[in-house]
């Protein structure tokens, strides 16, 4: 018996090595002077000054954060929308449709959905004129499409825990089926919220093939970006953009774990 | 949020429609997502299948239109020429088959690695639980294109694992690893692990501990135990974390394309060429229709599973 | 005279001279091909605190939900207070609901939980704070007005629950199995809190309950219900002591049955063969039934007497012998094995502490009960 925990937790720990080991290289090279990425040259911080002095770096970022904020949001609400209609409507026509294609995107290849939504918008542009050219608002659209199905994932497991008699009870106590979203449902799957819209974030931040197709001139995303400079070879301050996303993912993923605990323990 | 819907012309026009229609209350929660999902999820597929059975033409787009109006009557010119040539092309074929292999093998290991450590967590006292758990989760949050680039570094003939090995006097000459299979399978393991693990996990944390000890008391050794109850127990969260891995891997495009060498076929890759190199959208699409006629069974799969795992 | 008007006017389902307050017509509700409630017609009146008794899975709560608005009948109609009730949704119902969960919101103190029903009227201000303060005053909770609900104890819970759907002074209360997530001693004394608070609000109660000594302690009249349908109902004494079927008489209490046919059919009294008796059972009274009919004879454990000696009886004596004797403190329980074979069960109350001289394992002993004590059922 001890035998068999104790290569359990050998497994384990090489598990996390595996898992943390690249990471970690990134982060010590992000601070290596020498250009090599895999030699250690001395300690330095200029890919840092040189990644923020790169406009096409910042711009990227900027327009990747601008995406993804508006992403989530519009993820969370028709995502919701998507969960409950799917859990509290009952039957109605076209649910099985519903389903389908609320879970689809969720494994659906990358390629099929960029390819697939560039088709429809040079489709559409030519029939009816719009979208105008492709840029950020094709972008988003897309990003919505498949976060939204992973949004209508997290908060449709929630919604299904949540016990259905508070809802009535509301209703009981004479409150309309809007102010009972509002008032009970919202509040109570809340976590569930914040935790698809960070998510739906960190997809769209994330994402490279699908806003590769559906991009156009001057709109080019993070991802985009540090993929053409990879492709090129090596970049140290690639390393150095890694640790600070690396350092603010940590960051926040402590805080939000801190909350928590907090929360638990308060209620 | 008004201000949005006046900006993004899908929404502006679905309020519109609803409008019209005179949908209210239940109608409208219900048509809001579904007409977004209709627009642009089934219906862009419904377009793929149409250009796929258009011809490529040197215009803007670059593709013949099916319907032509001649005037007196609708001329419609389907080309069955792309799923045809999808044949001949031994590259095609070959990249499906590849691609399914790959994206086999990969999950197969994915498993190996993954089951233990879910296994590790899930018996776990409750307060590192949520530690072990967070740290698989963690990667996940970090750029995915960052931790496939990471792999670079280190699978370089110039990479850390080949100063370390050579420093350590186990080569004498570098390895090459990067450009390869190997660093293909590598990645996916690396980058879908959390994806196997938590459906592991969440199947694993609700067995019901009485029953290891009701085996153990009945004479079950260990591996008994593990064999006849926790494994037979735990296989709808097997199929769930196989297919989650399996299925996106097929269509991978990122991690052949920067780990793998000109050699590793996958279909995404060579979708991903032929849309952007070869600015060949028909075949393009054809290549992606018959992507998803192979991605239905296992999707199915999958979809089942997930039930099953509700239901219990 | 005098007296005959009191009595109409305790209890005006006996006279039917009152309009009844709550008026359920030819309620049917379906799901699937399942018939969950099945052409149930009912009428309850003001003041009264009606209980809904039957296992799970009987309807029970299905009819109280058609009640609340949450499910709508398949057919038939519900009238409440002279109003029809059909396509009124639950938000405009002049009802409120007790959960069997409770429902509290989680993200609610005490105080507003309760006052939410309040300002979904458009009640404001200082109304909302003194109707909550009275309300939480009359179920002793004024002390844990800011505290969140996973902050109170069980019993706690339910009177939070309870205030809340009191606060708005519906006309109906409906409480879905409200004792039943508290522990037994703290349900008895809930029992007689619910009771006071029904008197002093004047409130009809609609209580479904599984547990027929809740239905007996709490209610003016009970309706049994099996498998979507009301098998009997009437005030606890008389479905107690009159079950009209098999099935109340057994889900009601515990009953000794014994299967027989009629021998002898006589304006005061029939006699039964029942082969599990061994022999004929007297009953003292006249029963509608032809002869050689099939019925079946119940009585209580508390109606049988046990004795060493045979009684200077003609009819229903039986020789038995003692199989288990279990003691319950108040009262013993004697299971008794008949010549026959068949088991029955007895009663005894223990009126001493200690009884030297008590019937004990094994022993051969004499069963008996009054001619009028058990209940002849025909179906």
């Amino acid at each position: 018996m001890p035998r068999a925990s104790t290569i359990l937790l050998v497994v384990c720990i090489l598990g996390f090595v595996f898992l943390y080991a690249p990471i970690l290289s990134l982060i010590i090279f992000s601070f290596n002077e020498s250009k090599l990425v895999t030699v250690w040259g001395g300690f330095s911080t200029k890919w840092y000054r040189a990644l923020l002095e790169d406009p096409q770096i910042l711009g990227s970022a900027w327009i990747s954060l601008k995406v993804a904020v508006v992403t989530a949001t519009l993820s969370v609400v028709l995502g919701t929308l998507a969960a409950y209609v799917l859990t509290r409507f009952g039957r109605f026509r076209g649910r099985a449709l519903l389903t389908g294609m609320s879970t689809a995107p969720l494994v659906m290849p990358d390629v099929i959905t960029g390819l697939s939504l560039l088709l429809l918008f040079v489709s559409m542009e030519q029939l009816i004129g719009w979208p105008a050219g492709r840029g950020m608002t094709t972008i988003i659209i897309a990003h919505v499409t498949f976060c939204m199905a992973y949004v209508a994932v997290v908060v449709q497991s929630r919604l299904a825990d949540m016990d259905e008699s508070l809802e009535e009870a509301a209703m009981d106590l004479g409150a309309r089926p809007v102010r009972v979203f509002f008032d009970v449902t919202v509040p109570v799957i809340a976590p569930a919220l914040v935790a698809g819209w960070l998510l739906a974030f960190t997809l769209s931040l994330d994402d490279l093939v699908v806003a590769s197709f559906v991009t156009g001139p001057g709109a080019s995303t993070l991802p985009m970006v540090i993929f053409s400079k990879v492709r090129l070879g090596v970049s140290p301050d690639i390393n150095a953009l890694a640790t600070i996303i690396i350092a603010i993912v940590a960051l926040g993923v402590f805080i939000a774990s801190w909350q928590m605990r907090r929360a638990a323990r308060h209620g | 949020m008004s201000g949005l819907i006046e900006r993004l012309p899908p929404l502006r026009w679905t309020a519109a429609l609803l409008r019209r229609l005179g949908l209210r209350g239940r109608s409208v929660v219900i048509a809001v997502p579904f007409l977004w999902l209709l627009v642009f999820f089934l219906v862009p597929f419904l377009v793929v299948a149409k250009i796929s059975l258009s011809e490529a033409a040197i215009a803007r787009p670059p593709f013949t239109p099916l319907l032509e109006w001649d005037g007196l009557r609708a001329i419609v010119t389907l080309n069955f020429g792309n799923f045809a040539f999808l044949f001949d092309d031994p590259l095609y074929l070959n990249a499906y088959v590849s691609s399914l292999r790959i994206a086999f093998v990969s999950a197969v290991i994915t498993l190996f690695v993954g089951y233990p450590i879910a296994y590790y967590i899930a018996r776990s006292p409750e307060g590192r639980r949520s530690i072990l758990l967070t740290l698989v989760i963690l990667p996940f949050w970090t750029s995915f294109l960052l931790r496939v680039y990471a792999w670079q570094g280190f699978l370089r003939s110039n990479g850390v694992i080949n100063n370390f090995l050579l420093w350590a006097g186990i080569i004498d000459q570098p390895l090459v690893m990067l450009q390869t299979n190997f660093a293909v399978y590598l990645g996916i393991v690396y980058t879908y692990l959390p994806f196997m693990i938590l459906p592991l996990y969440a199947n694993l944390v609700k067995l019901d501990e009485s029953l290891l000890e009701a085996s153990a008391d009945l004479g079950g050794r260990p591996a008994a135990t593990f064999f006849h109850v926790t494994l037979p127990l735990s296989m709808p969260g097997v199929i769930a974390g196989f297919m989650l891995v399996f299925v996106p891997a097929i269509g991978e495009f990122v991690i052949p394309e920067l780990l793998g060498g000109p050699n590793t076929l996958m279909i995404g890759r060579v979708l991903w060429n032929e849309f952007f190199s070869n600015r060949d959208w028909p075949v393009a699409s054809a290549v992606a229709i018959a992507m998803l006629v192979i991605l239905v069974v296992p999707i199915m799969i999958l979809r089942n599973a997930q039930a099953k795992t509700e239901e219990s | 005279m005098n007296e005959t008007l009191t009595v109409a006017a305790a209890k005006p389902w006996a006279t039917g001279s009152e309009r009844p307050f709550v008026r359920i017509e030819k309620i049917t509700k379906k799901f699937g091909d399942f018939y969950a409630v099945d052409d149930v017609s009912l009428d309850i009146w003001k003041g009264e605190l009606f209980c809904l008794l039957g296992g799970s899975g009987c309807g029970k709560s299905t009819l109280l939900r058609m009640l609340a608005g949450f499910e709508t009948p398949t057919s038939g109609r519900i009238e409440i207070d002279g109003q029809d009730m059909t396509g009124i949704p639950p938000y405009a119902r002049p009802t409120n609901m007790m959960f069997q969960s409770y429902a509290l919101f989680p993200h609610m103190t005490v105080e507003k939980n309760v006052a939410y029903g309040l300002h979904r009227d458009g009640m404001k201000g200082d109304e909302v704070r003194d109707r909550v303060a009275d309300i939480l005053r009359l179920v002793k909770l004024d002390a844990f007005a800011r505290r969140k609900p996973h902050q109170l104890s069980g019993g706690q819970r339910q009177r939070v629950a309870l205030a809340r759907s009191l606060v708005k002074r519906p006309k109906l209360l409906l409480l879905d199995e409200p004792l039943g997530a508290l522990d037994k001693k703290l349900r008895e004394e809930t029992q007689f809190e619910l009771i006071k608070i029904q008197e002093t609000l004047g409130v009809t109660f609609i209580v479904v309950t599984h547990d027929q000594e809740e239905a007996m302690t709490l209610s003016t009249r009970i309706g049994v219900m099996n498998a979507g349908v009301i098998v009997q109902v009437g005030e606890p004494s008389q479905v107690y002591e009159y079950p009209n079927s098999r099935f109340v008489a057994d889900f009601v209490g515990t009953v000794n049955m014994f299967e027989g046919r009629v021998s002898e059919d006589e304006p005061d009294y029939i006699s039964i063969t029942s082969p599990e008796v061994g022999g004929e059972i007297y009953v003292g009274h006249g029963v509608s039934c032809v002869l050689n009919q099939q019925l079946w004879f119940a009585i209580r454990p508390e109606k049988l007497r046990v004795s060493r000696e045979r009684p200077e009886k003609e009819h229903n004596v039986l020789p038995a012998v003692v199989e288990e004797v279990a003691y319950f403190g108040n009262l013993s329980v004697y299971r008794l094995r008949l010549d026959t074979g068949k088991l029955v069960q007895a009663t005894k109350v223990n009126l001493s502490r200690s009884e030297e001289d008590a019937i004990s394992w094994d022993e051969r002993v004499w069963v008996t009960w009054g001619d009028t004590a058990g209940v002849v059922l025909t179906q």
